[in-house]
């Protein structure tokens, strides 16, 4: 399992350094998945200490989200008046994009199985 | 005993009680949206900070090394994703599709929201990369000049209205495919979507993963270059 952790960190310990190098506006750990997924493309399959290693981290996930997280409730006064805005935005938002890529993405697909 | 309190070590037992307090309602209540653990143990940690009059951002700092972990656990994304490699070969065109018609409508419709609704150009800013992961979008709002900790309230928020409300909208679009639903969640919510998208089934995970790089990646890319020449 440590080594399958050695071989995350060392993909975006890469990926930061190509993102510095190149001066991307990508962020390194995206950078470190997409040479990761290269990487897993080219030799075939998946070692097993990486296997058990990534599977760990993303259980926890929703764990390392949630002190960000609760940053929310500590936005301060100044944000008192952009609330409103902020919850309708986000809510609605979110909502329609959900609704919109069901729907074109069903369509899309649908017509791909027809043809 | 308060200098007890403001240790590392409080922090971290007090975000794995969080968690585990989280994990606890979450299973018993048979899995509700709003208990998600990300949800119910972000209120847990704000209750205890407000009860024990800590700092947020003190808080914060003590545990950044356990924050750390969401850039290898972003690079661990690539496993599922090579694992369902066969599952997205045949759907590529229409995904791609969706990704980018779909990322700019999650970005301009929460603007045109927004705006209507009053919102000074700082929160407009800091809204546009809402439906992408949280250090994609840290990265690309504070190129942009907005503030980042309302960029990252509202990836969080969005994350979470998209985990609360997935279930029931797909039920009524009747949408039960798991490569549409994992994708469409992971596309406006991101890593929370994702997490939850791997509760669902594998494949729904793989293509929300999927679908959280290339929204990451396209949104990144446009968001910068559309920005300066509308705003």
């Amino acid at each position: 399992m440590l080594a399958g952790f050695l071989t995350l960190i060392g993909c975006q310990l890469l990926g930061e350094f190509i993102q510095r190098a190149l001066g991307l506006p990508l962020p390194g750990p995206v950078i470190g998945m997409l040479l990761l997924f290269i990487g897993l493309c080219i030799r075939g399959d998946v070692p097993k200490d990486l296997e058990t290693g990534s599977q760990r981290l993303i259980e926890l996930l929703p764990m390392l989200l949630m002190a960000p997280a609760a940053g929310v409730f500590f936005l301060g006064a100044g944000f008192a008046d952009q609330w409103p805005a902020f919850i309708a935005a986000v809510t609605l938002g979110t909502i329609s994009t959900m609704i919109f890529c069901g729907l074109l993405l069903r369509f899309l697909h649908g017509r791909n199985n027809r043809a | 005993m308060n200098e007890l309190i403001r240790s590392p070590l409080f922090a971290i037992v007090l975000t794995l009680l969080a968690y585990q307090g989280a994990l606890f309602l979450y299973t018993r209540s048979g899995r509700v949206a709003m208990l998600h653990p990300t949800i119910s143990g972000a209120v847990l940690i704000a209750l205890a900070l407000v009860l024990l009059q800590q700092d947020y951002q003190d808080y914060y700092q003590k545990i950044n090394w356990l924050t750390f972990l969401l850039g290898p656990a972003t690079v661990a994304l690539a496993v599922p994703l090579y694992r369902q490699l066969h599952l997205l070969r045949n759907m590529a065109g229409p995904l791609l599709i969706t990704v980018c018609t779909g990322a700019v409508f999650a970005s301009t419709s929460a603007l045109i929201i927004a705006w209507l609704f009053g919102a000074n150009r700082d929160t407009l800013l800091s809204l546009t990369t809402k439906s992408i992961t949280t250090p994609i979008a840290i990265t690309v709002t504070q190129d942009l000049g907005g503030i980042t900790t309302i960029a990252v309230a509202s990836v969080i928020l969005t994350g979470v209205v998209g985990i609360t409300t997935i279930t029931w909208l797909f039920n009524k679009l009747d949408i039960q495919d798991d490569r549409l639903w994992g994708f469409c969640l992971g596309l406006a919510a991101h890593a929370i979507g994702t997490s939850r998208a791997f509760e669902r089934s594998p494949v729904a995970g793989a293509f929300s993963s999927l679908a959280l790089c290339l929204t990451g990646a396209f949104t990144a890319i446009v968001v910068p270059f559309a920005a300066r020449w509308f705003l």
